[in-house]
């Protein structure tokens, strides 16, 4: 179930949602890369490999934080990419905004209302493991074709 | 560019995973100085701003707040702004904020995308052609924006209440929400006092010594002011950026009043309206006033530590200002008045 405990954002005053507690928690592996998820919504835990690691102290390769944003409303629209040094940016109309800091080893993201399940795991969940494999200068291509060999074998 | 691929986990508990991606990228920007020739430098709030550019209209708009570099802080910021046809959005889309740690997303309907980086103190953006070439749009929405975004960084506090002028001294209207904040402002500048700002004010601080700057936006009025100011009778209300139907007035149209780029904070009112009739003026403890403008101000994240510990210091130093708690049972103009009167006798 999405949390929805940040309905009062007046007071203390946040108006870009910045302090929606982000409880549920774990660790994937992305290509080669430890990656820990942070949201505020069950459905937006990407259906990845698990992180067989279990230990809290090893470091992580890069950071997400996904927010259910029950405000956003409307569809994904067709994506915008805007790049500036270490940080690209993605938006897909209020309805998916991403950016990935790529020295902080960060990505953080809004998935609005109406963004389902399958939409998420088929549309946003490949584009974020592109990101974030481009945020560690690994070869995303060659890991996507190396996992759609890996299908096509199965 | 147009792709699709599978995927399959590979985890020990044979945890499977598949997805089909159909990522139709129709949109690439990127900031750098092949793709931005052009730079030129302006003052916001009394901080620089570095602009580099693909558009002659940024360049040209720009123009206006070039003349007050002189005066300016050490401090600055960068903007990134691609002007380009490439940009559609829905048109009758409303503006929508997000900010998650340092980055800032800011999605403007038709007008364009911006993103702030409040650690790298820069903002970068995609505007369509009618929106870098509109004067009102960058004048009246996304200047005030980006500094009231990124001003914490650069030494500006932004801070929710108006600021007028009387005499070369300046008077803080802050209060709740729904106050009348607003429409305070617009009977004040009809009794001659000089606008510096209506919603928000941005103060930073210069040798020891506070200035209070606004940004030439409009007094926003709700339609139901019309009783107060038959002036608004020839105004067209409009949806504004946050969606309220109000009447967006320039003071100098409206009521011929004077506006001022900045002024030096040396009031400050507390708006409380009451049913009890007439105004009283209840002097208001520094803590008080304190505690005011901290609870009323943006939570900042953990990632901005000294831009937390600035605006506390600069709330700090404004209780050092006059201030009081105003509560009013009049209408606006008898208010006005009664301000007027008061601050004569001081």
């Amino acid at each position: 179930m999405p949390l929805r405990d940040s309905a009062n954002y007046q007071d203390p005053l946040d108006l870009l949602r910045r302090f929606i507690p982000t409880p549920y928690r774990t660790r994937f592996r992305v290509g080669g890369a430890s990656v820990v998820v942070e949201t505020n919504d069950f459905a937006l835990l990407p259906e990845l490999p698990l992180e067989t690691e279990s230990d809290e102290s090893f470091p992580s390769n890069l950071s997400w934080k996904l927010v259910r944003d029950h405000d956003a409303h409307g569809l994904l629209q067709e994506p915008l990419h805007l790049m500036c040094g270490g940080l690209t940016v993605v938006a897909m109309g209020a309805a998916c905004l991403l950016g990935v800091d790529r020295e902080r080893r960060e990505l953080v993201g809004f998935i609005g209302a109406e963004i389902d399940p399958r939409t998420f795991h088929e549309s946003l969940v490949p584009l974020l493991c592109r990101l974030s494999l481009e945020a560690l200068e690994t070869d995303a291509a060659e890991w996507l074709d190396d996992w759609n060999e890996d299908a096509a074998d199965a | 560019m147009s792709h699709a691929c599978h995927f399959f986990g590979l985890s020990g508990l044979y945890a499977r995973f598949r997805a089909t991606v159909n990522n139709i990228v129709t949109a690439t920007f990127v900031c750098d100085r092949r793709t931005l020739p052009f730079r030129t430098e302006f003052s916001l709030a009394g901080t620089r701003c570095l602009l580099s550019t693909n558009s002659h209209n940024a360049l040209r708009l720009s123009m206006p707040w070039q003349s007050v570099l002189n005066g300016c802080g050490a401090n600055f910021f960068q903007m990134k702004i691609i002007e380009s046809a490439a940009f559609e959005s829905e048109a009758s889309a409303l503006p929508h904020f997000r900010g998650l740690g340092h980055l800032v997303f800011a999605m403007l309907g038709s007008k364009g995308f911006l993103n702030f980086d409040l650690l790298r103190r820069r903002v970068i953006g995609v505007l369509p052609p009618a929106a870098a070439r509109d004067a009102h749009f960058w004048n009246t929405q996304l200047l005030p924006m980006t500094i009231g975004l990124l001003g914490t960084t650069v030494g500006v506090a932004p801070l929710h209440c108006a600021c007028l002028d009387r005499d070369g001294s300046g008077l803080l209207v802050a209060g709740n929400s729904g106050a009348g904040k607003s429409t305070l402002t617009a009977a004040l500048a009809k009794r001659g006092f000089a606008v510096v700002s209506d919603d928000w004010t941005y103060i930073r601080c210069q040798a020891d010594k506070l200035l209070a700057h606004g940004m030439f936006a409009p007094v926003k009025l709700l339609p139901d002011t019309i009783r107060y100011f038959p002036e608004l009778r020839h105004a067209e209300a409009k949806k504004t950026m946050n969606g309220e139907i109000a009447h967006e007035v320039d003071p100098t149209k409206m009521f011929r009043s004077k506006v001022k780029a900045q002024s030096d904070p040396k009031w400050i009112l507390i708006l409380e309206r009451t049913r009890v009739a007439g105004c009283s003026f209840v002097p208001c403890r520094p803590e008080t006033l304190t505690q005011f403008f901290e609870k009323n101000a943006e939570k900042l994240p953990q990632e901005l530590p000294e831009a937390l510990r600035m605006r506390s210091g600069i709330i700090r130093q404004l209780s050092a200002c006059d201030c009081w708690v105003l509560r009013t049972g009049e209408d606006p103009m008898q208010t006005a008045a009664a301000i007027d009167t008061f601050l004569s006798e001081m």
